[in-house]
């Protein structure tokens, strides 16, 4: 359906040759960095993880187990210290190609129009202007917003500056998509929204999605897989299936349903005693200090 | 939002009589500030008149505004003794100008290029705050002995001078790149050139325009300065030589006409920010908010 909306222009997508999302695959990832004070910090150890073709993973944990440390090592943002991380059976080299990033933070430019934003990753693959520009028309009219081509970002809404960069990173049609908490400073209503509209467009163009969160309902709601970090160094604990039939609906209804309620008390089992163990390491050093 | 609380509730919406009533306040106040400046001025200015007029402070050290203005009116008339002041104020401003658009551009490329090669900054960063320790403007009489009196040692001299303001704001501007912004356009494809161009520049062109502000000054005083240690014409000059002639009201003269010089640069670079960086969100202005 998408390409049937896409087929007016001439700017041809370098994901869209490809059919669906490519595989995904870590193994015997460790992660370490320097800190400052010249230490080594190891962020992931030995992370093994699969994410089937065309399939939506939610990679849930508590903070700081490296879960964005794993998306930047897949986008090839990073390289790993050990181990190997394969995209459609190839070894990460540079910069990946055919993926769509979105981050926490807002990445968008902010001397750069919407429009202008959006318009980055076909110009950025050789389009002309002009096709960049109606591509990017297309899918700010996919996204639903049509009439906000020339404003700049921050005189827009955080929901919004969300589609935009929704659309900035589905414009290429990529095989893979990597999502860092990209709806974690929305409020409750707006994150709803969002997260249907994903949905919607991800069945569209199925590609292959890592979605890290630390909302676990969010992760159920959304995932085909849920993967379960430990608490730092971080690596793969469990990974649960959801088989919560598609399409799921709105989010907000699907949560109120016995086997999500059923999925969400198994596996919050396992997510606590991260959650908990990463709770007591930060909160140990002050009791301490306070004695 | 005031339109559509309007809508909602019309009877809380605040009556017309109040939003005249903020906006008159406002204009009073502007007149106000305004009235207080003029007041200032005439104040200062009254009171050297009136001091140096009555022998308390001595015209022949402090000058008179009188005599200053006597002083421009002459320059105007008759010219100062290298020519015609009209000519004295260009060939000044165009040393300052051109020394100024060398060290921008100087600067502007080394700063971008230090900021962004780690290697190069780590090598070349410890020469580079050496240089800058250094009181510049002794160069001044050096560059006259390589570059001899025409204008060519005061452009060198401003554009020196220029380029170190330039360069560490520049390089701070690129090392102060978000991460973010460059990790999003690398994976949406972006070659190395395309992230300068489209990610590094803008953001550290925030950096580079508000140091073009105090680089102009600089460029101002370099050519100043240079035509101060040796010149055949130029401002500088005609402030050396009403120096020499105890003239202060010379010297006092030239001074007014080098800051009004300034202050329209300053205009100018001010015009020129507010365009390049029309992207940024409006800052809130005290009347903006009323």
């Amino acid at each position: 359906m998408k390409s049937d909306t896409l087929s007016g222009n001439n700017y041809q997508a370098p994901g869209s040759a490809r059919t669906e999302g490519a595989g995904i695959e870590l193994s015997g990832v460790t992660k370490r960095f320097l800190t400052p004070a010249g230490t080594a910090f190891t962020a992931l150890r030995d992370v093994d993880l699969r994410v089937r073709a065309g399939r939506f993973s939610a990679v849930v944990g508590p903070t700081g187990c490296g879960k964005s440390t794993t998306l930047t090592l897949v986008a090839g943002l990073d390289r790993p210290s050990a181990g190997t991380v394969r995209v459609s059976g190839q070894p990460v080299s540079g910069i990946t190609a055919g993926t769509g990033f979105m981050f926490q933070a807002d990445a968008l430019l902010p001397w750069k129009t919407v429009l202008g934003n959006v318009a980055m990753g076909p110009a950025f693959h050789g389009a002309s202007k002009k096709a960049a520009q109606a591509a990017a028309r297309e899918w700010l009219r996919v996204v639903g917003l049509a009439g906000f081509e020339d404003h700049h970002p921050h005189q827009l809404s955080g929901g919004m500056r969300k589609r935009v960069s929704l659309a900035a990173a589905l414009i290429n049609e990529p095989s893979i998509l990597l999502m860092d908490e990209p709806f974690g400073a929305l409020d409750v209503q707006t994150k709803a929204i969002m997260s249907n509209e994903l949905l919607r467009l991800w069945d569209q163009t199925k590609p292959s999605v890592i979605f890290v969160t630390h909302d676990l309902e969010e992760a159920i709601a959304l995932a085909d897989q849920v993967v379960v970090m430990t608490a730092g160094p971080g690596t793969v604990k469990a990974v649960y299936d959801i088989d919560l039939p598609r399409p799921r609906g709105a989010v907000q209804e699907i949560r109120f349903e016995p086997r999500f309620l059923e999925l969400h008390r198994q596996i919050w089992e396992s997510l606590r005693e991260e959650v908990e163990r990463a709770y007591a390491r930060t909160a140990a050093p002050r009791e301490g200090g306070r004695s | 939002m005031t339109e559509s609380m309007a809508a909602d509730q019309p009877r809380i919406a605040a009556p017309p009589a109040l939003d005249t009533s903020a906006r008159q306040q406002n204009v009073r106040r502007r007149v106000l500030v305004y009235a207080a400046r003029l007041l200032t001025l005439v104040l200062f200015v009254g009171g050297w008149q009136l001091l140096t007029a009555t022998k308390v402070i001595d015209p022949f050290f402090f000058g008179q505004p009188s005599g200053i203005v006597s002083r421009l009116r002459d320059w105007v008339e008759h010219g100062t003794a290298y020519g015609s002041l009209w000519l004295q104020i260009w060939i000044t401003m165009r040393e300052a100008l051109q020394g100024f658009a060398i060290g921008v551009a100087g600067g502007v490329v080394f700063g971008v290029l230090l900021g962004q090669v780690r290697f190069l900054a780590d090598v070349l960063g410890p020469y580079i705050k050496a240089m800058n320790a250094v009181p510049r403007i002794v160069l001044g009489s050096i560059f006259v002995v390589w570059l001899g009196l025409g204008s060519a040692s005061k452009v060198m001299l401003a554009a020196v001078l220029v380029f170190f303001v330039v360069f560490f704001n520049a390089f701070q501007g690129v090392r102060e790149v978000d991460r973010n912004l460059v990790a999003n356009v690398r994976v949406l494809g972006a070659s190395r050139l395309q992230v300068v161009r489209n990610v590094v520049l803008p953001s550290a062109l925030t950096w580079i325009i508000a140091s073009l502000h105090v680089a102009f000054g600089f460029s101002v005083i370099g050519a100043i300065v240079g035509e101060f240690l040796g010149a055949q014409k130029g401002l500088g000059l005609v402030i050396a030589t009403a120096q020499n002639n105890f003239d202060p009201d010379g010297v006092f003269g030239a001074m007014l006409i080098i800051a009004l010089l300034a202050l329209t640069a300053e205009w100018l670079i001010g015009r020129l920010e507010r365009r390049l960086l029309s992207w940024r969100p409006p800052a809130h202005t005290e009347a903006g908010a009323t």
